[in-house]
């Protein structure tokens, strides 16, 4: 689960670490007020709320929002409600969020910080080493982007291994002290947000966090100038309080419905086949033939590993009630996952919305052999085959037919 | 010959008077697993399925000589429990349980590290060596007995793995599957290393899955293995469009190659033989296999 910048700072705030003064604003006449509240002066700056990178880059897809990216700079106060009103409600697109772009719903009003130098700081967990690890890298004014240094020059970035329980050690510290060549007295402010990241990293279970950039002002104080977190799904049972930043504008309604029930769901552009799997790879694979065959998927159901009967009916209906979808193809392999269950939630859910799409079903494993009855003596016009690439060709085929 | 589980390993399960667990112990019971006892905390002294239940591991292992662990147990519980296999010297823990916190795991490589217990999953469907022992929920009834490892992230390609090595009439060795969590804990490596030094195993299918470097790793130790198996490579993924991205860890650890394509393109280089689709392998095995006769 991520969260926007504003939630991030928070959080890392409570760590210690510091932050610009900022507020954040749903309409234009409280962005006005929250300039005030955070600073007498400008300039200000007005940063979308959405949760992606390269903000500033980005583009509205409304006119009304004007030319200008994600992240303004605003010098007067009365310029504050105009600029404000044109970016709230609009859709800012950016290198990280796809053509569709995502919907700005709220602006973070933060008073300008003016830094003497800027660095990228985040943790990260090292999947092969199973470390969490400490990213750095410096940003040199009309210098390379994180993002194409990332790609042509790694060995510019500065990756430490952390120690779960201590964090970073004293000379981890001197180490990227010397690798962003920081006066010696900023010292004292690196390892106070090092360490302030590493707690809120492990007390609140997330998998990533990014400061970018980190800025140090001419007295040496270091603080976040933007901020990004990522928090593991498997453990928001723990942290009740980060689960409801959840912002459901960032998901689209069948998506967040899917994920209620907690399956995957995900919708692309283009296509007219729905698939239901038990499994990513099992959905990789069927997007992947669908392809080699010249059509497309338009949406994707994994149901996981799920049990309850009436769960997988709900999913199912997501899929049949997709108006873009014009075929279903059913991919399940049981293993904890019986068969049967898919079976009879098909049935339930046709029963309910209605089939109106051709639909091709396969099964293999679990109780395979009860969940073809099942659909058999349904009575529903669907096909059942035995493998996964005779059942794309019959939908495609039974697509056609029925146009 | 196999590798990590044949009919002589006697096996615990953690977790065992759980329903789901019930549900599995008892098929591989009826499979002909060596399944020796259980262990639910609290339970200790009780019978379930016909198998004596203990309160720890360490209890288990002193009465039954257990020297492998399947866990059921709820996700809550599995650093615990993985700690006491560890500290009973346990050889193998197969861990079912899904939804293991990310912390929680990076905490039971901890425990592990250095340690002689071979950790696979958490989420996998298992281990199953046809004919003598099923670990975990493989569905069974597909498997045959045969010359063919595979190892996998994916839990549902695992089973259109198999179903391939029966149509190629070779069935299986060995199948594992490794979990596709963010941590895991046995990677492609060490089961390249075992199914290369065991005389039952002639080919391997190798089955990746997007994200993580852990093919990248697999391949590169491949190339470098002095004796080593033909290895079938098979990932999924490259329909996949754009995925939308939040920050620039990401690319900075995977160095921004992500896409099914660069993996493909690592296993090629290191000498495996990647399908563009899964219901190649079966052909491709038996040219493997006539190559070899």
């Amino acid at each position: 689960m991520n969260i926007h910048e504003y939630q991030a700072k928070k959080i890392l705030n409570r760590y210690g670490i510091y932050i610009p003064r900022g507020k954040i604003a749903y309409t234009p006449n409280e962005a006005k007020k929250s300039a005030i509240h955070v600073s007498m002066r400008g300039p200000w700056m007005l940063k979308a709320q959405i949760q992606s990178g390269a903000r500033a880059k980005g583009h509205f897809l409304e006119a009304k929002a004007g030319s200008k990216g994600g992240i303004r700079q605003v010098k007067r106060r009365r310029d504050i409600a105009v600029e404000a009103e044109k970016m709230l409600g609009a859709t800012l697109c950016t290198p990280q969020t796809g053509p569709k772009g995502k919907f700005v719903s709220r602006i973070y009003v933060e008073a300008f910080q003016k830094v003497e130098k800027k660095f990228y700081i985040g943790l990260v967990i090292n999947r092969l080493e199973a470390k969490i690890t400490l990213l750095v890298a410096k940003i040199e004014d009309k210098g390379k982007d994180i993002a194409v240094i990332a790609v042509e020059n790694p060995e510019k970035i500065l990756k430490l291994p952390l120690d779960l329980e201590q964090g970073a050690s004293k000379e981890q510290i001197a180490q990227v002290r010397q690798f962003l060549n920081l006066e010696e007295f900023s010292i004292r402010h690196l390892s106070r947000m090092i360490n302030g990241m590493h707690r809120a990293f492990v007390e609140n279970d997330a998998t990533m966090i990014e400061i970018n950039p980190a800025g140090v002002t001419r007295r040496g104080q270091i603080l976040a100038l933007d901020a990004k977190m990522s928090f593991d799904d498997k453990a928001l049972f723990r942290h009740p309080e980060i689960k409801q930043l959840q912002d459901e504008y960032e998901q689209d309604d069948r998506t967040l419905r899917a994920g209620k029930f907690g399956f995957q769901y995900q919708e692309f552009d283009g296509g007219n086949i729905g698939c239901i799997v038990n499994g990513d790879g099992i959905a990789l694979t069927a997007m992947d033939l669908i392809s080699s065959k010249g059509q497309g998927t338009t949406c994707f159901l994994n149901v996981k590993g799920g049990v309850d009967k009436d769960k997988i009916a709900a999913g199912i209906k997501i899929i049949m009630t997709n108006p873009k979808v014009e075929g279903i193809l059913i991919n399940i392999l049981g293993g904890f996952l019986r068969c049967n269950l898919i079976a009879d939630g098909i049935v339930a859910a046709a029963s309910e919305v209605g089939l109106n799409v051709p639909l091709v079903v396969r099964f293999e494993g679990t109780n395979k052999d009860e969940a073809r009855e099942i659909l058999q003596s349904s009575k529903l016009p669907l096909i059942i085959t035995d493998n996964m690439e005779d059942s794309v060709d019959k939908l495609i085929q039974a697509i056609e037919e029925s146009e | 010959m196999s590798i990590l589980a044949n009919k002589n390993t006697r096996v615990l399960i953690q977790g065992i008077t759980g329903t789901q667990a019930s549900f599995h112990v008892r098929r591989s019971l009826d499979y002909g697993t060596n399944i020796v006892g259980g262990v639910t905390p609290g339970k200790g002294g009780q019978e379930h399925l016909g198998l004596p239940v203990f309160n720890t591991v360490k209890e288990a292992i002193e009465a039954t000589g257990a020297n492998a662990s399947v866990l059921f147990v709820p996700a809550t519980a599995v650093k615990s429990a993985v700690r006491e296999d560890a500290e009973a010297g346990l050889e193998l823990a197969v861990c079912i349980s899904d939804n293991v916190p990310v912390r929680d795991m990076l905490e039971i490589k901890n425990i592990l590290r250095g340690g002689k217990t071979i950790f696979v999953g958490p989420n996998t469907p298992g281990i199953i060596t046809p004919g003598e022992a099923r670990l975990g929920i493989f569905p069974e009834n597909i498997h045959r007995k045969g010359k063919v490892g595979i190892v996998s992230r994916s839990s549902t390609l695992t089973y259109e793995a198999v179903l391939e090595t029966n149509r190629a009439g070779l069935g299986q060795s060995t199948v594992i599957g490794l979990g596709d969590d963010m941590l895991i804990g046995m990677d492609y490596i060490e089961a390249l290393e075992r199914f290369s030094a065991d005389d039952e195993t002639e080919a391997v299918i190798l089955i990746g899955q997007l994200g993580g470097r852990f093919e990248e790793m697999a391949a590169e130790h491949y190339k470098n293995m002095t004796r080593k198996k033909p290895v079938l490579a098979f990932v999924a993924g490259n329909a996949m469009p754009f995925g939308h991205k939040m920050g620039y860890a990401g690319d900075i650890m995977s160095g921004g190659k992500v896409s099914a394509l660069d993996k493909q393109n690592c296993m090629r280089e290191a000498g495996m033989t990647v399908v563009e689709k899964i219901n190649q392998i079966h052909e491709e095995l038996q040219k493997i296999q006539r190559l070899y006769a």
